[in-house]
């Protein structure tokens, strides 16, 4: 009686086996790096080059974040503050800390200091510092409690979906537009972020775009 | 089987338009090219054994392969580099907008530059000159992409060795030394035409220092023959230039004021003014053209007559006779008794003439004759003495005072250099080893001057020749000052400094003459501060006015009505000569520009190169243009294989020097007459041009300089690929041009619904939902093809705006151009003597998008806003939308073609990756940058409806008035176009120019029976011939009712097999 199976088929259960392993591992290992909330930056805390402390100098000094981020307002773009705006007081206070030492070495050598960069929208994302801190979406919604960090980290995901979260719903974020760089603001006693929302969105006319438009271009 | 939709047949006996000869005579290779939304050949994996299903199955293995190691790539650590000391005014992310000019051999543009980050991206028009308000052209545009040229050099080199700046000092002080030993007789500058105050200045300054140095001045392309005859009529230090705003009754004498050469912003913007007509009663100017070529001016004419350049002679004496019939008048007696008696060229009725002559005296001041600036300059004096006696000067026709100075020519220049006493010779900017005349031998005689200096923003042929070569500066790297065709006085200033060790013209003159180092402006302002007559104070604040606004107010003058000069005009009569017998052995040359490179300036500019020639449809090359009739005389063919133009190779021959050359047959050209455009063929000057064209200035002599007769041509047996485009994207000619005549339209002011199939559509239901407008603001965009002259500056300016790759020649051919918005250009009549239409088609945002509901990826889909918005990350490259969409609108990215080298393209990953960094500069950090493999189209600029919302948004802050300011948003193309032929705005406002042109009788969309309803609506063409002249066409579209009905067949889709007009996929 001839072979009903042709003599290659003695690999094959070896070769599905390895086949489905790859598979297996290929999906695991993709689906640990793409659905971890780590794939999205969040708690990415690199060392900067001279350690700003932002509770210090937002909590204890009572600065505003516009002193440094002066651009946030006009542009899209909420620049980090140039080594003049240190100086601007740092001649003066710790002039001498080894902590501020690539500060001074920036303003003598006249190169920048390098940050390192914490939040990045990818290339193909248009988003806009301006129009959301002029229209009541306070610093904390995306960056978190900047205020109380010693170091900064990437508290929030930053994906599409996040994105979409509050453009489906804004209310659930708007505040009075002098409160927006207060970042321990919270309702007054008796009404909740939902109510002030609400009022906000219908006085403002508030309509955030949720067609790819929006962002992209 | 394929599902397939029958169209409905054109109009019958309507007017028919084609785009090609092919199309007019329907080839089975047109055919090919109209079933397919990319040529054949396109969509495969050519040039390769390995076929795409190969790739395909290897790409999927390696895939899988990869995904075992992804967990090692995280994002990399990037770094924010602010300011150490933040410049004033400058907020990173922010645009800013200066005022510059672009400075131009016939007067400088007015222009905005945007600015990024310090770098600029885009120009505009300056909306506060009166002779821009806002628009620009195609070389405005392109300029910005010259500054960023990776072929630039970076430093100065002497004898091809890089030099340090010491020496050049040195070498400065030696020529100043040898220079006033012999009171400059040993120095000779020979110069481009800048037409700057400054300069001029210096060279005042110069020539008083050194009384002996000549200074000459050579532009291949300015004959400088308007200024010749100008000074014989007007008198010394005039020059003329029209005002066709004014102008009614407009015959133009081969003048292509319409095109870049011989006309500019304002001509265009005039003409359309006058052109426009929204309502029945409105004025409508009328257009005589008389010309050897198709020209851009020839497509916007109501009669037009081909005519060999060489007859222009007898045409205008005859005009001038029946002007005198017309309206007697004892100085044009007097003109004319001297002028000598000549035939009529063969084949014009000397009706033509009459009812033309007729129809100019009718409308007196109203009218204009233009004559083009290569003719001779007896008929351009005629022509003025001509329009003095309509009495059209000062009127349609201003005399001004003359803007240059007069300087010696290169002839001049040629004999001192003979003669042995020149010992330096300075060239700033041009070329002249590439482009004086070929009898006087330049090269050689540059190479007998001992020291040769170079001065130019790019290194050509001159440059290698020169003992020492310059780097200049682009005019966006340093300050300067111009005039502009008016006369006005235009500041330029830096948008950047220097990408490399350039220096200005005006520098190197200031170092020539001993002056310290100009600090910033300094020389500049000198001049401003002797032309204002100011100090102090004011001077400040005019110097900043000057700068902020980009040109001083009220700076032109216009010299009061002169009675002209009739008596030098008579004496030229006499030379006014026949032309040359028709003869094929002795063919008629006219030397012209070229729309893409002018004078061969732009040939290193790839959107240049890759610009579409309004009329011939022609990229990456020049060809020798001619008419059907002349070119099966000669024996000549110009044949579609597998879609791609293959034209015979003749040698072209004009006393004793030739040249190869492709003949590209055009319909609309005289016969026996031929024209050379220039500016091709230069192969040092970098990688873009290389290989592109031929050169004509090979063949260029001092007599035979503009066109004359004498030239021979050959077929050689050889043939060469055209990338010519009028064949790409062509839409069945489905009534897609509408056209009718003043009379037409007064009687039916809503005729365009009475063509094609428009009366006939049945009421028509979508399959699918429609998409939700429940936006704040719905767009759309109305072009009227009645001001659309076709001069491609959307083109241009969308390529700048959206980041839009070149792809090369070869690519090209393949129909894989990647522009958003292209102009179609429409021949209707007979090849030999057609009328054309130009119509701009950019993506129609249709509110049933057929390109949304096939994309299965949802990469395509519909905002609120009635935009058809492409989420490129989204995109996996099916092509199903492209094969979908009616219009063909949707480009591919077959390659990386901001990537890839383009001769490079087909070596895949082998290709060295990445972009020259000069060239990312340029990129609007507001648009995608796309990669391959996926689609793109026009998006109406999103990237500033967006930035216009957003704008609106941060000043409301905590209002409801969102609203957009008029005027404050404009698309590229809209803002560009001098016609001002494109509106875009908001459906909704009801006051907008876009809602009020939507709901003139003569707007419609294209293909409505599909009823995908379009947002990008036309309104159709009205023309406004003359009754009287023999030929006119009273009508051009038969009266509703006699067509055939087409309503039961209309839009039924049928399962057939026969007449696929489908893409097809494979």
């Amino acid at each position: 009686m001839a072979n009903i199976f042709p003599r290659f088929s003695n690999w094959l259960p070896i070769k599905i086996l390895v086949c489905l392993t790859i598979i297996a591992v290929s999906i695991v290992s993709g689906m640990s790096y793409y659905f971890t909330p780590k794939y999205t930056r969040v708690g990415y805390q690199p060392t900067q080059p001279a350690a700003f402390d932002h509770s210090l100098h937002v909590n204890q000094l009572g600065m505003d974040c516009r002193y440094c981020h002066t651009g946030v307002e006009k542009s899209s773009h909420s620049n980090v503050p140039g080594t003049q705006t240190c100086m601007n007081c740092h001649t003066q206070i710790k002039s001498q800390s080894s902590k501020l030492s690539a500060v001074r070495d920036s303003w003598k050598s006249g190169n920048p200091v390098p940050w390192v960069r914490i939040h990045k929208a990818p290339d193909y994302v248009y988003f806009n510092h301006a129009v959301h801190v002029n229209r009541g979406v306070s610093c904390v919604a995306c960056h978190g409690h900047v205020n109380h960090m010693e170091v900064v980290y990437h508290a929030k995901p930053h994906s599409m979906g996040w994105c979409l979260e509050c453009h489906r719903a804004p209310e659930n974020h708007l505040r009075p537009l002098d409160q927006v760089t207060n970042l321990d603001w919270e309702p007054p006693t008796g009404t909740t972020q939902r109510e002030i929302g609400e009022k906000f969105v219908k006085e403002w006319n508030v309509k955030p775009p949720v067609s790819c438009s929006g962002c992209h271009r | 089987m394929k599902r397939t939709i029958t169209h409905p047949s054109p109009t019958p006996k309507g007017r028919t338009y084609w785009r090609s000869l092919g199309e007019y005579s329907r080839t089975p290779d047109f055919e090919e090219w109209l079933h397919r939304e990319f040529p054949a050949g396109a969509a495969e994996w050519e040039n390769d054994p390995l076929s795409r299903r190969n790739f395909l199955r290897l790409m999927g293995a390696s895939l899988a392969l990869a995904g075992l190691s992804l967990s090692g790539c995280r994002r990399p650590e990037a770094h924010l580099v602010p300011f150490t000391q933040s410049p004033e005014w400058v907020i990173p992310g922010k645009k800013m907008s200066f005022a510059t000019a672009q400075p131009r051999r016939r007067g400088a543009v007015p222009l905005l530059a945007t600015t990024f980050d310090g770098r600029p991206i885009k120009m505009e028009g300056n909306p506060l000159h009166p002779l821009s308000l806002g628009a620009s052209d195609n070389f405005s545009q392109a300029s910005i992409l010259d500054l960023y040229d990776p072929a630039r050099r970076q430093h100065p080199t002497r004898s091809g060795k890089k030099i340090s700046p010491s020496d050049w000092d040195a070498e400065i002080a030696r020529i100043r030394d040898e220079s006033t030993s012999t009171a400059g007789s040993s120095l000779a500058i020979l110069a481009d035409e800048l037409l700057s105050p400054t300069r001029d200045r210096l060279r005042a300054e110069l020539q008083k220092q050194f009384p002996q140095a000549t200074w000459a001045t050579y532009e291949p392309l300015a004959p400088g023959r308007d200024l010749e005859a100008s000074s014989l009529v007007f008198g010394d230090n005039t020059e003329f230039r029209p005002n066709l705003s004014a102008a009614s009754t407009i015959l133009s004498l081969d003048c292509d004021f319409l095109g870049s050469d011989e006309g500019d912003i304002s001509d265009t913007r005039g003409f359309a003014a006058g052109r426009r007509t929204r309502k029945p009663g409105d004025s409508t100017n009328r257009l005589y053209v008389v010309e050897p070529r198709f020209s851009l001016t020839g497509t916007m004419a109501d009669h037009r007559l081909r005519l060999r350049s060489g007859s222009m002679g007898p045409f205008l004496l005859e005009l001038a006779r029946q002007i005198r019939t017309a309206k007697p008048s004892a100085d044009l007696n007097a003109l004319l008794s001297q002028s000598p008696d000549l035939a009529l060229p063969e084949g014009v009725d000397p009706a033509w003439i009459r009812e033309c002559a007729t129809d100019l005296v009718a409308h007196g001041k109203q009218s204009l004759i233009l004559v083009g600036r290569r003719l001779p300059v007896s008929l351009q004096a005629l022509a003025l003495a001509l329009n003095a006696a309509l009495g059209s000067v000062g009127s349609t026709l201003i005399v001004q005072p003359r803007r240059s100075i007069p300087s010696s020519d290169i002839n001049q220049l040629a004999g001192k250099i003979r003669s042995g006493t020149i010992r330096t010779l300075i060239i700033l900017g041009g070329d002249p080893v590439y482009n004086t005349p070929a009898d006087l031998n330049w090269p050689a005689l540059q190479s007998s001057v001992p020291n040769t200096i170079h001065l130019a923003h790019l290194p050509n042929a001159t440059s290698k020749q020169s003992t020492w070569s310059i780097p200049g500066t682009h005019y966006l790297e340093s300050w300067g000052d111009a005039l502009a065709s008016d006369g006005s006085y235009l500041s330029i200033q830096p948008m950047i400094q220097p990408l490399w060790d350039g220096q200005s013209q005006v520098d190197l003159l200031s170092k020539l003459l001993g002056q310290p180092k100009p600090i910033g402006p300094g020389l500049i302002r000198d001049t401003f501060a002797q032309r204002t007559n100011l100090s102090g104070e004011k001077l400040d604040q005019a110097w900043n006015d000057f700068v902020r606004e980009g040109f001083l107010a009220a700076s032109t003058t216009t010299l009061a009505p002169r009675t002209p000069n009739l008596n030098s005009v008579a004496g030229l009569l006499s030379k006014i000569e026949n032309s040359a017998p028709e003869d094929i052995s002795s063919l008629e040359f006219n030397f012209i520009q070229s729309g893409a490179v002018d004078d061969g300036r732009y040939a290193n500019n790839g959107w240049m190169q890759e610009w579409p020639d309004p009329m011939t449809k022609l990229t990456w090359d020049n060809a020798i243009l001619m008419s059907q009739d002349t070119a099966n005389s000669l024996g000549l063919k110009n044949e579609v294989i597998k879609g791609i133009l293959v034209a015979d190779v003749v040698q072209a021959t004009l006393a004793g020097r030739s040249v190869e050359a492709p003949a590209l047959i055009v319909p609309g050209h005289a016969n026996f007459s031929v024209s050379l455009p220039l500016g091709y063929g230069q192969e040092e000057l970098g990688s873009v041009a290389k290989g592109s064209g031929f050169n004509a200035y090979s063949l260029r002599t001092s007599m035979a300089d503009y066109q004359g007769a004498g030239l021979q041509l050959k077929k050689l047996g050889k043939t060469r690929e055209l990338a010519v485009t009028q064949e790409h994207q062509v839409m069945e000619g489905r009534d897609l041009v509408r056209e009718a005549t003043v009379s037409e339209f007064q009687k039916n002011p809503a005729w365009v619904k009475t063509v094609g199939m428009d009366a006939h559509i049945p009421k028509n239901q979508s399959f699918y939902p429609n998409p939700k407008l429940d936006g704040q603001h719905q767009w759309a965009m109305v072009v009227d093809l009645s001001t659309c002259t076709g001069c491609n500056a959307c083109v241009t300016a969308c390529t700048a705006e959206n980041n839009i790759p070149i792809v090369g020649k070869d690519q090209v051919i393949k129909g894989r151009e990647m522009h958003w918005i292209r102009v179609d250009r429409y021949f209707t009549g007979e090849p030999d003597a057609p009328e054309s239409v130009s119509q701009p088609i950019a993506c129609m945002q249709c509110e049933n998008a057929p390109c949304e509901t096939v994309c299965p990826v949802n990469a395509t889909v519909h905002n609120e806003e009635g935009l058809n918005v492409m989420a490129y990350n989204r995109c996996i490259g099916t092509r199903y939308c492209a094969n979908n969409c009616p219009y063909k609108v949707r480009r591919f990215n077959f390659f990386d073609y901001n990537q890839r080298a383009l001769d490079k393209l087909y070596w895949g990953p082998l290709a060295p990756k990445g972009t020259e960094e000069t060239i990312k500069l340029q990129k609007n950090p507001n648009v995608t940058v796309r990669m391959r493999g996926v689609m793109e189209k026009c998006t109406f600029c999103v990237q500033r409806i967006e930035d216009a919302k957003i704008t609106a948004r941060v000043r409301a802050r905590d209002s409801a008035d969102l609203k957009i300011p008029k005027g404050t948003l404009k698309t590229a193309c809209q803002q560009a176009c001098p016609a001002e032929a494109i509106v875009f705005g908001d459906l909704l406002d009801e006051s907008s120019e876009v809602t009020q042109q939507r709901a003139l009788p003569q707007n419609y969309s294209l293909l409505e029976y599909l009823n995908v309803r379009p947002r990008l609506t036309y309104l159709g063409r009205i023309r406004n011939p003359n009754p009287a002249m023999p030929g006119a066409k009273t009508s051009y579209n038969t009266p509703h009712g006699q067509g055939e009905s087409h309503a039961e067949t209309t839009h039924t889709n049928q399962e057939s097999s026969s007449h696929k007009s489908e893409g097809t996929h494979k």
